[in-house]
């Protein structure tokens, strides 16, 4: 397998059967689907060949417990040769005074927060792991709410994939338990998961109980609130009755890359973001080191894609790129070229449409680079009067998907409520935070210090609302000579706003965040502070939001050429031999976290490819 | 001609329960020689090698707790007298070697050699002292075939099968737990405590059977303490004469806590800080003891809180390895000793 893993530059004038660009979840699930067709696989990786063996994703996890600020790539170096985003990096943008702090160059008028993960197993290295379907009617937002646009596929087109995905991925949930807004029965039919959920955390049944027959309701609304477990890409106990179809017996949790033995179950580390220590959560080195073990699979690292060459048919003809041997070193760069009857640009949503306008790609639809979406993240947070545990397990373990569907819809956005299980962590750092503050301006300690903290931090509440996001054309990618990174290749620019619908999204799910905190008797501390970097004005009230990390929409599938860049098999309707895979391929963002709809797409893809390579 | 040790239901309980003090014996040793190699060490191959033994010896336990509940008898671990008193002889073996708790050093990889020592061709030792491991299951195995011939199978496969522990908890380790319901499946899972351990017969193969075992190629327990003893791993085509000729590696038998031998709670007056920790390590040991007792007797939902005591337990004999003893020279180390506190705590209606 190692044989087949290059870091010094040696494919530079090959030509393959199937290129695919970037190592990521997409990519790797594609090279994992074709390994046995008998055809030659090449991954070109940006970054560098690290988290396979023991020793280098001990360096990971080393750098991550020495990083001050625990943050979504906090374990994963930044390389100046192929940067990415890094949340440290926001702030909010001035008027005409594009924010050039991090990678992105932030037009604003809002600052576009998500970050990905530049290195071999892509973004899978920090994602969170919650891998929630899309609902029916996301798929349909224009005919159902007349709002953003319908897809060319539905639910059911891709009903088989997810099923495939949670697969691949190793999906723990129980369907019995699972109740969503607008899912009938056949939502999952007789389906099963491969393990069964992640148990639930204490403050998952403390509030399931507190909030057991609860009705939202204001003005417009009346809705039924659940607390609803969510099903993880983290191991747990196999499900007997599932068998895997790929081996015919029960299925067995897949640990770590480097030792099998270990990561069989999650063991409740939290901080699945930004790394999992055992690999109990899934990412995306697992499925390429399954890919690895055919002969036909070969992964080439440090090669950072420039453009493509397109011949008279608009077919992609070559793709260009740059090597470097060390980053930084700009002696070591070689320029370099490679064909292929069939190429796979699997970057992010970011990248992808980057590399697309660096090559001066068709594109009829007007929506190539468009339509950028995330789940802008708004939290609230309060003291509960009762001890909850934070801070055991992961971050997150069950959820209100109460307000994921309904009427609401053609006024505001549905939302999904992440039931926080890491305290005030998220909105205040705690507990370091709070040890600092406890200290410095209440003067405690010893004795008084520990009781302070562990009364406080015990009873430390946070709801994280995903709030879905239109999608816009103003919301957009583009790219400038005069913004480019120290490798030459383009800077991705980025205007990012939000509107109305989204606003009122942040209204409604703070009105029932205030209801359901006052049910529980709970203290309140959520502040929003117009010095945020994403703080945004509705009518009388304020709001702060996040990036969710989610990096959606800027190659929509469409139904033809005029309507969308990729064809619902992610095909590039106007240049027929390359296809565009990932998250940028959503016409709509619904209120899943979109990665297991990423990995059914590219299952989708690889059945497409699998049957055109035979 | 072999003589037959079991010939009746009463002796091959015994015999089972002899087999699950066998492999939970092992294991403390095991757990203070890893527990003693600092996290960030040189010794990394070396933890990595006791760490594959050790979770083999807890699947070996529950699969002998699993050969007992199929032939219709409980464990009995959660009592005082399971623990063993170190420094102690492997119970109802011929005694010839004496093992203790200690840190990694040159001395405790020569007693895991001899604990993990392959049986000798042929050799079935006496009906209440064996020679090696090998041979007390060699004398089950038989013992099961007897009885099934002379009782019917039924007779002796009479446990309730919802008592056995199946992949659905255990996990973590080379190997796969075998679910024991009748004499074949009992032959696999005492082959699979024989292949993994000590290596089959003398003479035979480094290597355990591990594709049936569904685990990457690793030498038998035996030959992967002598990789350490060698400071080099073993490779396709080395035999036990040849000796390990793979990929070479450092110990550094001074890189270690050196946790002081045989400690006992006792060492310490009453009411010390040392004592206090130490007791607080026995009492959830004793307490892992009472949660695996009942998790072997049919209450599977106590697995899951018997692994999170397990991950409390090794941060604690870590932390008691951060502590000097004041003989200016050793560190404190889990002792490993029934807690009369834990069972006086919970009394529970099971005792």
């Amino acid at each position: 397998m190692k044989d087949r893993i290059y870091s010094d530059h040696v494919v530079n004038g090959q030509h393959y059967d199937v290129l695919i660009i970037g190592g990521g979840m997409s990519g790797a699930l594609i090279a994992n689907e074709l390994r046995n067709k008998g055809k030659k696989i090449l991954v070109l990786e940006a970054g560098l060949v690290e988290g396979l063996s023991e020793t280098s994703y001990q360096a990971y996890l080393s750098r991550f417990y020495t990083q001050e600020a625990k943050v979504p790539n906090s374990p994963y170096p930044n390389n100046c040769f192929a940067p990415q985003p890094n949340v440290m990096d926001i702030e909010k943008i001035l008027p005409n005074k594009p924010d050039t702090k991090g990678y992105f160059v932030q037009k604003g008028p809002l600052p576009f927060s998500s970050t990905n993960t530049r290195s071999l197993g892509g973004t899978t290295l920090h994602w969170l792991g919650v891998c929630l379907r899309m609902l029916p009617n996301d798929f349909k937002m224009e005919s159902c709410y007349q709002r953003g646009v319908d897809w060319p596929i539905d639910y059911w087109d891709l009903k088989p994939f997810y099923e495939q995905a949670e697969l691949e991925i190793g999906v723990s949930a129980d369907t019995a338990d699972l109740k969503y807004p607008g899912a009938g029965p056949d939502f999952f039919g007789d389906y099963d998961f491969p393990m069964h959920k992640i148990p639930p955390n204490y403050l998952d049944t403390y509030l399931a109980k507190q909030l057991e027959g609860m009705r939202y309701i204001d003005d417009e609304e009346e809705i039924d609130v659940d607390v609803v477990s969510i099903p993880q890409g983290r191991n747990s106990n196999p499900n007997v009755n599932y068998i895997d179809p790929r081996t015919g017996k029960p299925y067995v949790p897949r640990g770590s890359v480097s030792d099998p033995y270990t990561g069989q179950r999650c063991e409740g580390n939290s901080n699945c973001i930004p790394i999992c220590p055992v690999q109990a959560k899934y990412n995306a080195l697992k499925t390429l080191q399954s890919a690895l073990q055919s002969k036909n699979v070969e992964v080439q690292a440090q090669c950072v894609v420039s453009k493509f060459e397109f011949d008279e048919n608009a077919n992609v003809l070559a793709v260009r790129y740059k090597h470097y041997v060390k980053a930084g070193d700009r002696s070591g760069i070689t320029e370099g070229r490679i064909t292929a009857d069939t190429y796979v640009l699997a970057a992010s949503a970011i990248e992808n449409a980057k590399i697309m306008l660096a090559s001066k790609a068709q594109d009829s639809s007007g929506s190539l680079a468009c339509n950028l979406m995330d789940h802008p993240y708004l939290l609230t947070w309060s003291l509960l009067p009762d001890h909850i545990g934070p801070f055991r397990g992961p971050f997150t373990s069950s959820g209100i998907p109460s307000f994921r569907d309904g009427r609401f819809r053609n006024k505001k956005s549905a939302f999904r409520t992440d039931i926080g299980n890491w305290g005030w962590n998220f909105p205040t750092g705690a507990p370091y935070s709070d040890v600092a503050n406890m200290v410095d301006q209440r003067n405690l300690f010893g004795k008084d210090l520990r009781n302070k903290l562990h009364d406080t931090v015990q009873r430390q509440m946070r709801f994280g609302f995903l709030i879905e996001q239109l999608p816009s054309k103003t919301n957009c990618i583009t790219i400038d000579p005069s913004y480019l990174d120290d490798l030459g290749n383009f800077r991705p620019i980025i205007q990012y706003d939000l509107g109305n619908y989204e606003k009122a999204g942040f209204a409604l799910a703070k009105e029932f965040s205030d209801q359901v905190y006052q049910r529980l008797g709970a203290e309140q501390y959520t502040t929003y502070s117009p010095s945020d970097p994403g703080f945004v004005k509705y009518g009388q009230e304020g709001f702060t939001f996040h990036g969710s990390g989610h990096i959606v929409g800027t190659h929509k599938m469409g139904n033809t050429k005029f309507d969308g860049v990729v064809t619902p098999s992610q095909q590039c309707f106007e240049h027929p031999n390359l296809y565009l895979v990932g998250c940028g391929s959503m016409p709509t963002i619904g209120t899943s976290n979109p990665t297991l709809t990423m990995a059914a797409l590219a299952l989708k893809t690889s059945t497409e490819l699998s049957n055109k390579l035979r | 001609m072999k003589k037959q040790h079991i010939t009746s239901l009463e002796s091959l309980y015994q015999h089972l329960q002899w087999a699950v003090e066998v492999e939970h014996f092992t294991i403390p040793p095991y757990l203070c020689a890893l527990f003693s190699i600092p996290e960030q060490s040189s010794n990394k191959d070396s933890a990595k090698i006791i760490k594959s033994v050790v979770m083999e010896e807890m699947l070996h336990m529950t699969l002998a707790a699993n050969l007992m509940n199929a032939v219709g008898c409980t464990p009995i671990i959660s009592q005082p007298g399971f623990l063993p008193d170190y420094p102690q002889n492997l119970p109802h073996s011929d005694d010839h070697f004496i093992v203790s708790l200690g840190p990694f050093s040159e001395a405790a990889v020569e007693t895991f050699l001899k604990i993990e020592k392959p049986e000798k061709k042929g050799s079935s030792g006496n009906a209440e002292h064996y020679r090696t491991i090998g041979e007390l299951y060699n004398a089950i195995e038989e013992g099961l075939e007897y009885l099934c011939k002379l009782l019917g199978p039924d007779q002796v496969f009479r446990g309730d099968v919802s008592r056995q522990v199946t992949s659905q908890d255990y996990y973590g380790g080379g190997g796969k737990i075998v679910v024991v319901e009748c004499l074949d499946s009992a032959r696999k899972a005492i082959m699979e405590v024989k292949e993994q351990g000590e290596g089959f017969v003398e003479g035979d193969s480094i290597w355990d059977d591990d594709a049936q075992w569904g685990q990457p190629d690793e030498p038998a327990h035996y030959y992967r303490f002598m990789e350490i003893a060698k400071g080099q791993h073993y490779q396709e085509g080395d035999t036990p004469e040849s000796g390990p000729s793979g990929k070479k590696f450092h110990v550094d038998w001074d890189d270690v806590y050196k946790m002081k031998i045989n400690p006992k709670v006792s060492d310490y007056p009453v009411g010390s800080e040392i004592r206090t920790l130490m007791e607080s390590f026995n009492f959830k040991y004793t307490k892992l003891l009472d949660f695996l007792q009942k998790a072997f007797s049919g209450n599977q939902d106590k697995w899951i809180a018997a692994v999170g005591i397990m991950y409390e337990l090794k941060y604690d004999a870590v932390a008691l390895m951060q502590i000097p003893t004041g003989d200016g020279d050793t560190v404190v180390g889990p002792s490993f000793e029934f807690s009369y506190a834990y069972f006086r705590s919970n009394r529970t209606d099971e005792l």
